[in-house]
């Protein structure tokens, strides 16, 4: 894959952090390159390809992951983080929930919940083992009204993982873990908390990740090409024209099996994409539509893309649907991560 | 007066706008005036409400009068209810004199006569519209009165509207029971739906203004759109464009206002076709598609399509059939023969 800039992203020292006033995530930072995360991504990427069989136990694990809308972070690289310490960070971070919650800026309703933290690590989430393994954090609550009924819920999910992020790690110093993508499912108050709470121990900078019409049309020929079992599914678009008198959404959903033998007649090289046979299928579906409706999809915002693998929404949310394409997926979120961050 | 009647009373002031209780309250007409001189409405809905439930509970009221309230609550604001339009029809071309007792003796019988625990009230509206409420039991089980399907009956029409909202295994019974009632042989829906009811209507009785075809060789007076949209520094084809644009809007459109759906749906079955050097599909088989269509207010987002640039102008016909069509539902196949491209939808 090209590399769109020269060196590696410099190691941020303790000044230019966000402040604290700041919304959480939406902090800009101003860099020497360019901070677009419209840079034209390679022109070629390999096709997303099911995992290995024998990762049966590691679907089991990661089960959780599936079905769950997740809304998607870039993260800068992790200045000493080390996961032999995942336990006093579950300490720590605990410590942190527990001050936050009690400054009143998260309003309790009806009792303490009680909130347990805990950093763990996935280690079979990864692309190669060049990658640092995700690390999962979670918040659970428990009601300390029914200490006894200790039935614990999970109440806020975050995981941040590396899919082949050489572009990234390879040049990286001793001292930084290379974490590029963060996913989050649970509330946005927890969020801003477990963010600030990195932000200020490893001084790496959250931005919300989100994706171009450009990155979404990706998406929809790469994943209509993933081989999948379930037989009735389709690929659908969502387009949104939001400044007309009355905004107007469009979904347009094509069977997958004819989605499907359209991408084989353009797809070239297996195993391989281009971004020419990506415009050649977004044309030849927006030209369908064109002959019925006489609208130029091409002049609306692509905002969603749904298909059997996964969906992803322009908002930088995405949703996984099958175990056997997560790593695939995570591949291209990473890269997509990377390309923000730098 | 029953505990759950008092709660449904309850619960139904309860969706009424804090502004329009009074008034809806005088049109229910259970209360007296003097009654409702005593309420306080500008205090909290809660206490209103609990206040309305105290006075119903002195005049004894019935499922029956509250069921009378909650008719007129739906029919005050029926688009929070999603409606299916269905035509009736029979062979004799003579229209019975419409008694709406004969009407509602009928339709009750029918109805009883396969599920006896259902509460059925009328209120006969302006413009000869019936308005139905049921309320569905089980046989085993008394009429629960938050489950409720409601029918517009316009009878000097075949035309009825429907809003169902629970299960779908009553629409049968509720549709013999129409077309006994009202002298018909049978039943079908039409493709068309929306949750607002005047617009339904509008289309159906074609009371929306339509784009008549009378030849007008004199353009047509412009009107202040064209001036509103106008960039300042316009070259000449654009001006002859963009009225080129209106113009063919309004002729496919029609003056007026449009009426209000909030939705389209089309089920694609037609060939796909492309450019040649491209080298792609070339299946004999459907490209099997399903394009849905949302706005608040479709038909005139559709209408600004073009003059917004983002869409050819005239529009394609498969959009701007929908009011005259009278529907909202498509599916499109490939028609056959001498013009390939063009379509039919059955």
């Amino acid at each position: 894959m090209e590399s769109a800039a020269d060196g590696p992203a410099q190691p941020r020292p303790s000044t230019g952090r966000p402040s604290w006033g700041l919304p959480f995530g939406r902090a800009r930072r101003r860099s020497a390159l360019s901070p677009s995360s419209r840079l034209p991504p390679a022109p070629r990427r390999t096709q997303v390809k099911a995992g290995a069989a024998e990762v049966a136990e590691d679907t089991q694990r990661t089960a959780f992951l599936l079905r769950k809308q997740w809304t998607l972070y870039s993260v800068t690289p992790l200045y000493r983080f080390s996961e032999a310490h995942l336990r006093d960070y579950s300490r720590l971070l605990s410590a942190f929930v527990a001050a936050e919650k009690k400054k009143g800026l998260a309003v309790e309703i009806g009792g303490e919940l009680d909130i347990k933290v805990s950093v763990t690590s996935l280690p079979d989430l990864k692309g190669s083992d060049r990658d640092q393994a995700a690390i999962l954090v979670q918040l659970s609550s428990r009601s300390s009204a029914s200490p006894k009924n200790s039935e614990e819920k999970v109440i806020w999910s975050g995981w941040f993982c590396c899919v082949a992020g050489d572009e990234l790690s390879e040049n990286l110093p001793e001292a930084f873990t290379c974490l590029p993508l963060f996913l989050v499912n649970g509330a946005e108050s927890n969020t801003a908390i477990v963010g600030t709470w990195f932000q200020k121990t490893f001084d790496c900078c959250f931005r919300r990740l989100s994706l171009s019409p450009f990155n979404l049309s990706w998406m929809a020929a790469m994943w209509t090409g993933c081989k999948v079992d379930k037989p009735a599914s389709a690929t659908e678009l969502v387009f949104s024209v939001p400044r007309l008198p009355h905004p107007l959404h469009i979904s347009y959903a094509i069977n997958l099996e004819d989605a499907q033998a359209l991408w084989a007649t353009i797809q070239k090289t297996p195993g391989e994409i281009t971004q020419e046979e990506v415009d050649v299928f977004m044309d030849c579906l927006y030209s369908h539509f064109y002959r019925h409706f006489k609208i130029h999809l091409s002049a609306t915002k692509l905002v969603k893309v749904s298909t059997a693998v996964a969906s992803a929404h322009c908002d930088g949310i995405i949703k996984f649907r099958q175990s056997q394409y997560l790593t695939g997926v995570l591949m291209l979120l990473t890269e997509l991560a990377i390309c923000q961050i730098q | 007066m029953d505990e759950t009647v008092a709660e449904y009373i309850r619960r139904t002031v309860l969706k009424i706008p804090r502004d329009e209780i009074k008034t809806m309250l005088q049109k229910w007409g259970f209360l007296s005036e003097a009654q409702l001189q005593t309420i306080n409405f500008h205090q909290m809905k809660d206490n209103i409400s609990q206040d309305v439930v105290q006075l119903c509970e002195e005049n004894s009221a019935s499922i029956k009068q509250a069921a009378v309230l909650d008719i007129i609550y739906n029919h005050s604001y029926p688009n929070k209810r999603i409606w299916s339009v269905y035509q009736m029809n029979k062979t004799e071309e003579e229209t019975d004199f419409f008694d709406l007792t004969d009407f509602r003796k009928k339709f009750k019988r029918q109805l009883r006569s396969t599920l006896k625990n259902v509460t059925i009230n009328f209120r006969e509206y302006e413009n000869n519209a019936v308005w139905i409420r049921i309320a569905w039991g089980t046989p085993y089980t008394k009429p629960n009165q938050y489950k409720t399907s409601y029918v517009v009956y316009h009878s000097q029409t075949p035309y009825a509207f429907i809003s169902l909202s629970v299960l779908k295994s009553n629409l049968p019974l509720l549709c013999q029971a129409l077309v006994v009632a009202s002298n018909y042989q049978d039943i079908h829906e039409m493709e068309l739906r929306s949750h607002s009811l005047n617009s339904l209507e509008d289309m159906v009785f074609k009371r929306y203004s339509q784009n008549f075809e009378t030849y007008c060789p004199r353009p047509l007076q412009e009107s202040t759109v064209a001036q509103e949209t106008a960039g300042l520094r316009i070259v000449q084809e654009d001006i002859n464009e963009k009225e080129r644009i209106l113009r063919v809007n309004r002729e496919a459109f029609g003056d007026g206002p449009q009426p209000k759906l909030e939705f389209a749906e089309y089920k694609l079955e037609t060939m796909f076709t492309s450019d040649p050097k491209l080298e792609v599909l070339d299946k004999k088989e459907p490209f099997r598609c399903m394009v849905r269509f949302h706005s608040p207010h479709l038909l005139e987002s559709l209408k600004s399509l073009a003059p917004a640039g983002m869409a050819d102008a005239p529009l394609s016909p498969l959009l701007t059939c929908i009011p005259h069509k009278a529907r909202n539902y498509f599916k499109i196949r490939e028609k056959k023969g001498l013009f390939p491209g063009s379509f039919v939808s059955p």
